[in-house]
């Protein structure tokens, strides 16, 4: 029964997160730069406990982990590489 | 092994492939038999001998290119025909023969060498295969639809758009290519899930034998590069069929977004066709100099390091367009930094002869042969390394002929692994004469074609004009490329006609060769082995026990308990009366129809929407032709994909004893954890696209494109519904662990309804957005209005793709649950999740990214 | 770290005497003919060393059987021999890294320090079509045919109208891509006089293999009378034709959708 709690509160987390992203940008306090990486920021935070957490990825070998983590590695180094070259 | 041995074991002498009776898989002499195996050597077969007829097909255009280039300037074909051979050339011989080649061997030899009875998952080694067949002839189609695509292999944008080659044939051959990634896809996760997890005990990845090796590391590439490509490719069709503009405005740098796109594909390809071939040359190598590799440890690591680095050399094809000098220095450096490792394969290879006993077999020979080719294309290499040199050399012969030595090296050392395991997958030895004839021709015939390239280097690559000086290199290349293409000839004859009169072939013909695949008959018998393979002692054994056939007439195995390969290439009869044995318990299926089906779906699918343009079908028989295609195409793959789902198929479980690093990670969800990796990609792809868009236009200079009307709010409320319908799948699967059918199924059913409430939320948001009347956009907002709307729709789109898949399976478990499945094995209701919550994620980085930033 | 490590390599590079400098005719040449000759030196003796050892060590010469040799069903390890092989990696590193780092210096020169000096350049804008070339003069001036000045650094801003071209002159070593949206610069300088063909090296359609251009080199005093004689697109029509009859090399003619460019016409004899 502690799992479904931990899922419940897990929910309700990313719930209020989605909803800050959108507050960062509707109240128009940050600098955009400042509000854009805490926008990002929170997306990250987000994904990282859904595959923590719902994914089970905290239960599973970290080699799982591991591939997912190079998938990402892979698409990273093509979007700033590729970014990188035009500025 | 005497002749009489092999035929005792159930019909093997047959020059195909062994036929077991007891199985639901018809005799080799049936045709129905080769549209239903889903066993990996008959894969492996029909893999190698469709890869042959498309290396015919693409050489045949290459012959056609060369006769035109007998004198400069039109002869023979038409500009436009003469673009449509270079390009169907390149395409067909790297993506239709390369890689293919080389997985017919894969399919055929890997799980062997691993000890595995066949791939993790069969059928989907099938629908590899169906879909590299389809893929194939789809491209074959596209010749006769007003002339296939015509922009060369590398199909740079904005030449890439129907504005440039409006040609349908050039739609249906992007198509084609996508339906091949697809089928590398697929093919890329099955065998890691069985390389990975189905090992024999003992053989731990630092001890597998190299092609094995090679083959890991180029499906690792593969999953990765394909996937990008993948995404280039949806892009591409998109533009083609739906009219989104990412390639063709020149505002935000189209142009060079394909060049990042292809070329992060392009470069690892590279490698991906090209560590087979050295796999070949390690296995040759070392059986044909009786000599272990020298340097094998860091020969492999030598590899890896390759493997990672193959994504970080990219730009390395784009020193001359305007990328940044900082950028062309740090990928000059990663450049040379990935030629070294070769160059420790290389001596390795060369330091493996040192002392052995060298034999000049006809496989030895093109191993060799492939070796000093690949050791010119290597020094040919680094001069475009030098950034200087390349600048000079974009667009020459020189690239051609540099690439040329690389890649038909690996083809060369390919050929000789076709003489290599001739014996083994067809039970008769080849002509070693013809062969050796083969070889002669085949070097000659390759040097005479390739080499003058480099001397006639200043000729334009992809032109048929070129300076009168170098007519006569040219007319040396062409006499070489027909010497070339008549070896295949000799190849063709001995390889067809020693399946009648060749000799029967030992179980290993080869001294000293170490690997499994020459433990066993030849051809192997269906299920491979005489009992369960281990290296458990250090040196192969097979163990009668589980996994393997016991009991029945027993005979020396069943009393001994087990026996040594020494024994049984000594005395045969144990192997034979081990394997004519009966299955104790339920044996593995080797036969299902579903994936030629599905196959032919698809192929249906693309070819109907091939007649798309602007996200509509021409009007007229025409446009209704292709109309009914895709209709059909879609109709008949779901419900051949239903009934692939729903059909009792046992595959093999695993592990059978090494399957580091995933162990405890059972082979279906590996399957879907790679998929998800690739998938990862895929949409990294297109995120990345976006970004570079955005950069290239100015970050902030963006928001102009977008209408007032659209908002965060419907982003928003679909991010609660996804992260609410993530929540039930959850508490689905918890669910199911408490044996809870009602609570599955109410769960499931939430799910569904939640999932649906984003697809219409999504449609009524999109509605708005069509017909906003602004002053900026009159005509509304539509996929093809500008970038900014381009990249939403097509982005948020393949994510809503994602989405009904995943409802579309949803509904299936729901049926399923409803009729009481999943309380005592809810791996189906968690693999799901899986797939759901990363679709979930991913929305989570889309809805900032298109709603708020 | 990398550009500082890059400027460091540019001080050191740029003041030693040993980076080729020069037209890119002569650096390309220097550096090619090293390649080559140092490329071709241990291909031969590679090949050499392979092909020696396989002869050498052929079986059937009565050596007999290695009591030691690999079985069928082992577990694969690796032969002995890895000091030799380190020895080989080591070399053929010091050699292809000290070959590229040496290049590198010119790459830099190419790009930042091209010779001549400052404010004597000319910059030509150069723009791709399908199929042929057009060169817009700072005056405004647009022509078919490339002229310039001999011993001169031209800079060329290198752009394309429609698809993905690369502007190249294989007499003068000079090349860079032509890409719709994106501007690429590079620069030539001839130390003859002359004509020389410039050409596409990227494929972009049917009329590839003709899209040429003609580049003239000519004497600094007769390009100076040239060049003072044309003036901006809107003048001198003689010299500034803005018509559309294609020259030879775009015979072929676009396929629809290519935006129509005009191609100066070779009314500049008229002028020259």
């Amino acid at each position: 029964m502690t799992r479904v709690k931990l899922y419940t509160a897990i929910y309700v987390v990313l719930f209020a997160f989605a909803t800050a992203q959108v507050l960062v940008e509707q109240s128009g306090g940050l600098p955009y730069w400042t509000a854009f990486w805490a926008i990002i920021a929170l997306s990250f935070v987000k994904a990282l406990m859904v595959a923590w957490y719902y994914q089970h990825l905290k239960w599973e070998p970290r080699s799982v982990t591991f591939t997912m983590f190079v998938g990402l590695l892979a698409a990273l180094a093509l979007t700033t590489a590729a970014a990188y070259s035009i500025l | 092994m005497t002749d009489e041995n092999t035929k005792a074991d159930g019909g093997v002498a047959d020059a195909t492939h062994g036929a077991d009776h007891h199985h639901d898989l018809p005799d080799p002499g049936h045709v129905k038999r080769w549209l239903v195996t889903t066993n990996h050597k008959d894969i492996g077969v029909l893999y190698t001998i469709t890869a042959l007829f498309f290396l015919v097909f693409g050489g045949v255009l290459a012959l056609l290119m060369r006769l035109q280039l007998w004198t400069p300037g039109v002869s023979l074909l038409e500009p436009l025909q003469y673009n449509q051979a270079v390009s169907a050339h390149g395409l067909l011989m790297i993506f239709w023969f390369l890689s293919p080649f080389a997985f017919g061997f894969a399919n055929y030899v890997v799980p062997l060498q691993i000890g595995a009875k066949d791939l993790a998952f069969p059928r989907l080694n099938a629908l590899s295969y169906w879909l590299y067949l389809f893929s194939g002839i789809l491209m074959g189609v596209s010749f006769f639809q007003g002339g296939t695509f015509s922009g060369g292999w590398t199909m740079y944008a904005p030449l890439n758009l129907p504005v440039y080659t409006p040609n349908i044939g050039a739609s249906t051959a992007v198509l084609a290519l996508t339906m091949f990634t697809a089928s590398v896809t697929v093919g890329s996760v099955n065998f890691l899930t069985t390389m990975h997890r189905m090992r024999a005990e003992g053989l731990t990845l630092r001890r597998m034998p190299l092609f094995t090796w090679t083959i890991l590391l180029t499906t690792w590439m593969m999953l990765f590069a394909f996937a990008a490509l993948l995404a280039a490719l949806m892009i591409l069709s998109a533009d083609r069929l739906l009219g989104t503009t990412y390639f063709s405005a020149t505002g935000h740098a189209g142009s060079l977004l394909w060049a990042h796109l292809f070329w992060f594909f392009g470069h690892p390809e590279v490698y991906i066709v090209f560590f087979p071939a050295l796999g070949v040359m390690a296995e040759c190598f070392q059986t044909f100099t009786g000599r272990r590799l020298v340097g094998r440890k860091w020969f492999i690591a030598a590899m890896v390091l390759v493997a990672l680095q193959s994504f970080l050399v990219w730009m390395h094809h784009m020193f001359l367009t305007s990328i940044n000098l900082q950028i062309k220095t740090l990928f000059m450096a990663t450049t040379i930094g990935i030629s070294l490792p070769f160059d420790l394969m290389v001596f390795a290879l060369i330091y493996t002869t040192v002392k052995g006993k060298v034999r000049f077999t006809t496989p030895f020979l093109f191993s060799f042969g492939a070796l000093m080719l690949f050791i010119l294309g290597g020094i040919t290499g680094v001069f475009l390394g030098a950034v200087v040199l390349d600048y000079e050399f974009r667009g020459t012969y020189w690239v051609v002929a540099h690439f040329h030595y690389v890649m038909v090296g690996g083809v060369t050392a390919l050929v000789g692994g076709l003489y290599y395991w001739y014996p083994k997958m067809t039970g008769k030895m080849y002509d070693e004469f013809l062969g050796k004839v083969h070889f002669a021709l085949y070097f000659v015939g390759f040097n005479l074609l390739y080499f003058p390239m480099f001397v006639a280097w200043e000729t334009p690559r992809r032109d048929f004009v070129y300076p009168e000086v170098f007519v006569g290199w040219h007319q040396v290349a062409t006499v070489g490329g027909f010497v070339l293409g008549a070896s295949f000839l000799v190849m063709f004859y001995n390889l067809f006609v020693s399946l009648w009169r060749g000799e029967e072939a030992d179980d290993n013909p080869w001294q000293y060769s170490t690997t499994t695949e020459w433990a066993i008959p030849s051809p192997p018998p269906l299920e491979n082995f005489p009992g369960k393979p281990t290296f458990r002692d250090g040196s192969l054994k097979f163990l009668p026990g589980a996994g393997s056939r016991t009991g029945g007439t027993g005979g020396s195995v069943a009393d001994g308990g087990e026996f040594t390969v020494e024994e049984a290439t000594d005395g045969g009869a144990s192997v034979s009366q081990a394997a004519d044995t009966h299955a104790a318990d339920e044996p593995e299926s080797h036969a299902s129809i579903w994936p030629f089906a599905i196959g032919v779906a698809s192929f249906v699918l693309l070819f109907g929407l091939s007649g798309l343009q602007n996200a509509s079908f021409p009007s007229g028989i025409e446009g209704g032709f292709y109309a009914a295609l895709t209709v059909g195409g879609l109709v008949g793959g779901l419900a051949a994909l239903v009934a692939m789902a729903t059909e009792e198929f046992h595959a093999l479980t695993g592990p059978f004893g090494e399957s580091w690093p995933f162990e405890g990670v059972e082979n279906t969800k590996l399957g879907v954890w790679i998929f998800l990796a690739s998938d990862v990609v895929l949409f990294g792809a297109f995120v990345g696209s976006y970004a570079f868009i955005r950069v290239a236009e100015g970050w902030t200079n963006w928001h102009h494109l977008i209408p007032e009307a659209h908002v965060p709010l419907p982003g928003l409320i679909n991010t609660y519904i996804l992260l609410t319908s993530s929540f039930t799948v959850v508490l689905a699967l918890v669910a199911a662990e408490k044996g809870s059918r009602w609570g599955l199924v109410g769960s499931l059913a939430t799910t569904f309804v939640l999932g649906m409430a984003f697809l219409v939320n999504k449609a009524l948001e999109w509605l708005h957005l069509f017909h906003v009347h602004t002053e900026a956009f009159p005509q509304g907002w539509n996929i093809g209005t500008n970038i900014a709307s381009s990249t939403f729709y097509l982005t948020t789109g393949l994510h809503g793709l994602h989405v009904i898949a995943g409802l579309i399976v949803t509904l299936y478990l729901l049926v399923r649950a409803w009729n009481g499945a999943y309380l005592d094995d809810d791996r189906p209701v968690e693999y799901f999740g899986l797939y759901w919550h990363f679709v979930d994620i991913v929305w989570l980085f889309l809805f900032p990214l298109f709603y708020i930033l | 770290m990398k550009l500082g490590a890059g400027d460091y390599a540019h001080v050191v590079l740029q003041q030693g005497g040993i980076v080729p400098k020069g037209t890119r005719v002569e650096v390309f040449r220097q550096i090619f003919t090293v390649f080559l000759a140092l490329g071709t030196l241990v291909g031969v003796v590679v090949v050499g060393y392979m092909v020696y050892n396989a002869y050498k060590y052929r079986d059937g010469d009565g050596r007999g059987d290695d009591p030691d040799a690999p079985r069928l069903g082992e577990l694969p390890t690796g032969g002995g021999g890895g000091r030799k092989l380190f020895l080989s990696f080591g070399l053929s590193t010091i050699i292809v890294v000290s070959l590229i780092a040496w290049t590198y210096g010119t790459l830099l020169y190419v790009e930042e320090n091209p010779p001549g000096e400052e404010g004597e350049t000319t910059n030509i804008e150069v723009v791709g079509f399908r199929f042929g070339w057009e060169f817009v003069y700072p005056n405004g001036h647009s022509a078919s045919t490339l002229r310039v000045p001999e011993n001169e650094t031209i800079r060329l801003s290198v752009t394309s109208d429609d698809v993905f071209h690369t502007f190249g002159v294989p007499d003068l070593r000079v090349k860079t891509d032509a890409i719709p949206g994106q501007t690429t610069d590079t620069w030539l300088r001839a130390d003859e006089t002359g004509t020389y063909e410039a050409r596409c090296f990227e494929l972009c359609g049917a009329g590839h293999s003709y899209m040429t251009a003609e580049v003239v080199v000519m004497e600094p005093d007769e390009y100076e009378a040239w060049y003072a004689n044309t003036s901006g697109p809107n003048g001198n029509s003689n010299s500034s034709s803005a018509g559309d009859a294609p020259d030879g090399s775009s015979a072929l003619g676009a396929p629809t959708g290519a935006p129509s460019v005009p191609a100066a016409a070779s009314s500049l004899e008229v002028v020259a």
